[in-house]
């Protein structure tokens, strides 16, 4: 392999050309791969329409251990505190999620 | 114009030999600061594939949930509510369902377990799209049930071709499984027992009567916030979930205010503040009698801040690259290994996350203002203090 000419790193500014330039075919390789990735979720969007309307799911199957962090959508709004009265969250999970928005009465704006 | 920009390449060039030569102090700080910036990318990134997955995902969730509340918990709802329904124009059809949670002993694993009326619930009838090659799914039959993949998994552990669930008085009911689904829908279906509601419940001993809640469909859709302002006023103890609502929580349930979010924040916070705190308290003896050889040699305020402001840039710029990058990969590629343990705590069966972030500019913008310009800021600021004293003053302080 041809050698780069010596003064293609006579200064240090041309290196820092170079690992900016590394870097960034890095971050355009992963975010054809993310695109790619996308794609190929957006195709399966017809099957994700049939379980969920078939079977009404509401909640993604992300952590199966509480009630609250495996349906947060429709379980008890402070369903981690109600086990017992003074009862202390205490589900590794509940500490990612945040509690869902309170307001869960009907008739809100669309 | 040539002069400027040859000008400021020689400072460039001037700015990495200066960093160059601190190399040791220079490096800890780079790999510090793209750790915190990692951790901080890699949250984001997380939550908001999560979210926008769902967002995606749940387009189809019924268009209104009903569930029946006693003493802040919910109960079953009573089937006759839905004759109460009935009368309010505008919904085109009331399903009930009956569903829950099952805990094998054996296993530890929470099963949800998924009773569905035959015949009425939307698209059900092609539901065999979404099983495994040879995989059915027969609505009207009673003691048959598709089912996720990990409890095939665990069934495979067990060597058991049959289902077997206990019932609340432990006597045994078992089904025969039809189906399987496939694995692109895992992130929805992975713990799921999907039978008849009748089978369902049996296994619960739910009476005929009750159902677990009701799914209200809606003919047009811009009336769903209207007719379930009608559900609350005729049904009150009730509460009414709509599409949207359950799609705002998604968007609020992976979000900064979650205790694991919080510590992420603080840790990089401290961190940075600590950064900031070596940095805006001043420059070193050997950098300040650098900057005052500098200004005798002839160098003018502008220019040692130009320094100071490309050697912060090139730190804080370079650690946010790396950082970013790093956060992608881990999200993208490794599935977001390091924060697995917590988003599925105990969970004894889990899908395998497929986490797919969209490219948004917003989200880094954020990181790179909560990162890079207080970073500048406190390079430049003591170096601008240091370099307006004369130089003759500086050097004598030696």
């Amino acid at each position: 392999m041809k050698r780069l000419p010596a003064r293609f790193f006579g200064r240090p500014v041309h290196l820092l050309v170079l690992v900016l330039v590394v870097l960034c075919c890095i971050n355009v390789a992963f975010y054809a791969l993310g695109r790619k990735r996308l794609t190929a979720q957006e195709k399966n969007m017809e099957l994700f329409d049939i379980v969920t309307s078939g079977l009404g799911l509401t909640d993604l199957c992300v952590a199966t251990e509480a009630r609250y962090t495996r349906h947060p959508a429709v379980s008890d709004p402070i369903a981690p505190f109600m086990d017992h009265p003074g009862a202390l969250e205490h589900f590794p999970t509940g500490s990612f999620w945040a509690p869902p928005p309170l307001d869960t009465t009907a008739g809100e704006q669309q | 114009m040539n002069s400027r920009l040859t000008q400021h390449l020689n400072i460039l060039d001037y700015a990495l030999s200066s960093l160059w030569r601190r190399r040791a102090k220079n490096l800890s700080i780079l790999i510090v600061f793209s750790w915190v910036i990692f951790l901080v990318a890699s949250f984001q990134l997380v939550t908001q594939a999560l979210t926008e997955t769902a967002t995606s995902v749940l387009r189809s969730t019924p268009e209104i949930t009903v569930q029946k509340m006693s003493a802040g918990r919910q109960i079953e709802i009573p089937i006759d509510f839905s004759r109460k329904l009935a009368a309010i124009f505008g919904i085109q059809e009331i399903v009930p369902r009956v569903w829950g949670y099952y805990f094998d002993e054996v296993t530890g694993a929470n099963y949800t377990v998924m009773g569905i009326a035959p015949g009425r619930m939307p698209l059900l009838d092609r539901l065999n799209l979404s099983l495994e090659e040879g995989g059915r799914y027969d609505q009207g039959s009673r003691g048959k049930v598709v089912i996720g993949r990990s409890i095939r998994r665990i069934m495979e552990e067990k060597g058991s071709t049959l289902l077997s669930l206990f019932r609340p008085d432990l006597s045994q009911t078992s089904f025969e499984v039809t189906g399987v689904f496939k694995p692109e829908v895992d992130i929805l279906t992975n713990d799921l027992i999907v039978m008849n509601i009748d089978d369902a419940r049996d296994l619960f001993a739910i009476p005929s009567s009750m159902a677990t809640d009701l799914c209200v469909y809606v003919a047009n859709p811009s009336e769903v916030a209207t007719i379930a302002r009608k559900i609350s006023e005729a049904l009150p103890g009730t509460r009414v979930l709509t599409r949207s609502q359950i799609n705002r929580t998604y968007q609020v349930v992976f979000g900064w205010r979650s205790g694991f979010a919080s510590v992420c924040l603080l840790t990089a916070l401290t961190a940075f503040v600590i950064l900031a705190w070596d940095k805006a308290s001043g420059l070193s003896p050997e950098e300040k009698r650098e900057i005052s050889i500098l200004k005798i040699l002839g160098w003018e305020t502008a220019d040692v801040l130009a320094v100071r402001f490309w050697e912060g840039i090139l730190v804080s710029g370079i650690a946010f690259i790396v950082g970013c990058t790093l956060a992608y990969a881990h999200v993208v590629f490794f599935n977001a290994s390091l924060f697995k343990p917590v988003l599925i705590g105990w969970s004894v069966i889990y899908p395998e996350f497929r986490l797919v972030p969209s490219f948004r500019l917003d989200q880094f913008l954020l990181v790179f203002s909560l990162s890079v310009l207080p970073y500048l800021a406190a390079t430049v600021i003591p170096a601008w203090r240091s370099a307006s004293v004369p130089a003759d003053s500086a050097l004598s302080g030696m």
